[in-house]
Formats: structure tokens, sequence, C-alpha cells
């Protein structure tokens, strides 16, 4: 099956308009297979990518690209018991997460 | 978790019977519409819910938004039908009758045509509150 999803780059290029990456450490929640992780992560100082579904974390784990990986950490991890000190990140993006 | 003034991106489509369409290198074509099962548009109201709670106690206060357009594509519209099933069955569906007109207009489509769905996206900057 040949899903593409968003070859227009909609959803980076609003990313981008409404988030200032630069120097940021992020956390992204419902980060899923990286797919929008790797169209912004270069950007940022820091991501963490959290998803409570193993099997899309395995994905982004062997997509993740040599050069990010020291930048991009994942673990998988729900919204309501997020693992994290308090004022650990400057940036939070809730991805596709209700 | 966020610093006082970060900033949180709330990125999401929003449940709105998202247009079904023909795409070729001759343009786009509507070919119909899914329809919007409740469990969809009780997430929609949860997480509509939960920001505006956010708000009233005072933790985030709403910057900016803005609606744009996020496609889905298959190769055909039994790629398509195929993936809905697996994926999206619990929001979302398309009716026999849509079905029909979405495969006919895919079929007297460009040879290179594919079948889409235009989800309605929102995305949200709010500000965390010191």
């Amino acid at each position: 099956m040949t899903v593409q999803k968003d070859p227009e780059g909609n959803e980076a290029r609003y990313l981008r308009k409404y988030a200032d990456l630069a120097g940021k450490r992020v956390l992204e929640i419902g980060c899923g297979d990286g797919r929008l992780t790797w169209r912004y992560a270069l950007a940022a100082r820091r991501v963490t990518g959290i998803d409570l579904d193993r099997d899309e974390l395995r994905i982004a784990s062997i997509e993740r690209a040599s050069d990010l990986e020291k930048t991009v950490s994942l673990a998988q991890a729900d919204s309501i018991h997020l693992p994290f000190r308090d004022q650990a990140f400057d940036l939070t993006i809730l991805a596709w997460t209700f | 978790m966020l610093v006082a003034g970060g900033t949180l991106i709330d990125l999401r489509p929003l449940a709105d019977r998202w247009f079904v369409e023909v795409l070729s290198s001759g343009g786009k074509q509507e070919a119909g519409r899914v329809t919007d099962l409740p469990q969809g548009l009780a997430d929609d109201a949860a997480a509509n819910g939960a920001m505006a709670e956010a708000e009233r106690a005072g933790l985030f206060r709403r910057d900016r938004e803005e609606l744009f357009a996020f496609y889905y594509s298959w190769d055909s519209p039994k790629e398509m039908q195929e993936y809905m099933d697996q994926e999206w069955a619990d929001f979302c569906a398309v009716d026999e009758a849509e079905w029909k007109q979405i495969r006919s207009r895919w079929a007297v489509s460009d040879a290179d045509a594919r079948v889409g769905v235009r989800l309605k996206m929102l995305i949200t900057r709010w500000l965390k509150a010191h």
C-alpha cells in the first residue's frame, strides 16, 4: 500500500511558521514514526519524542538519520504521566494528540 | 515541564467531512466526502475542551491559530479503502454511494491519477503563563 502523507509539506511549513525552533529544547508528544520530527529536528537544540506505540517508535528509531542521533531521543510515554523534570522544555508540540 | 513563557503547539486534524479528491497531472477534482463518526467528533470535543480548560485555569493563553490542508493520497480507491478500514475505522467512513462515485471519477481520470483525502488541519500556538 503506497500512502503518501502531506506531499506538499504543509505541516512542517506551518510548524516552522508558528514555532521558533532555534536553540529550543523541544518535546514532541505523539511523535509516532518520526514523520514530522525529521522535518524540523535539525533546527532545534534538542528534541525528545514520545509516543505510546512501541512499534511506531521502533520505526522512528530505525529511520533516525545519523546526524540526528545526538539531537533526537525517543521514549515510550504517555502525555498524562510525563517523566520529565519541571522546566525541561522550551517548546512542546502536541502532534495529532487527542 | 515547560518553562514559564514557553510555547505549546497543538497540531491536529478536525473532523469536518473531509473532501475526497482525484489528483492527477491534470489537476484536482472533488469526488466525494467522508462521513464523520461519533468517535472522531468526540475526540475533537475532548481536545478542544482540555485546552479551553487550561485557558480558563490561566495555565495557557491562546496566541494564534490557523487552518491548513493536509493530504493523504493513494494509488487507487481500493488502496484508500484498505487504509481507511485499517487506520481510520473508528472515526470516519465513506458510504457505498460515495465509493461508487470516487471509483468512477478515478477510473475516467488521467493515467497518473491518484485518490486523496484533504484533511482540515488546525494549528494553534499557546503560550504558558508565568
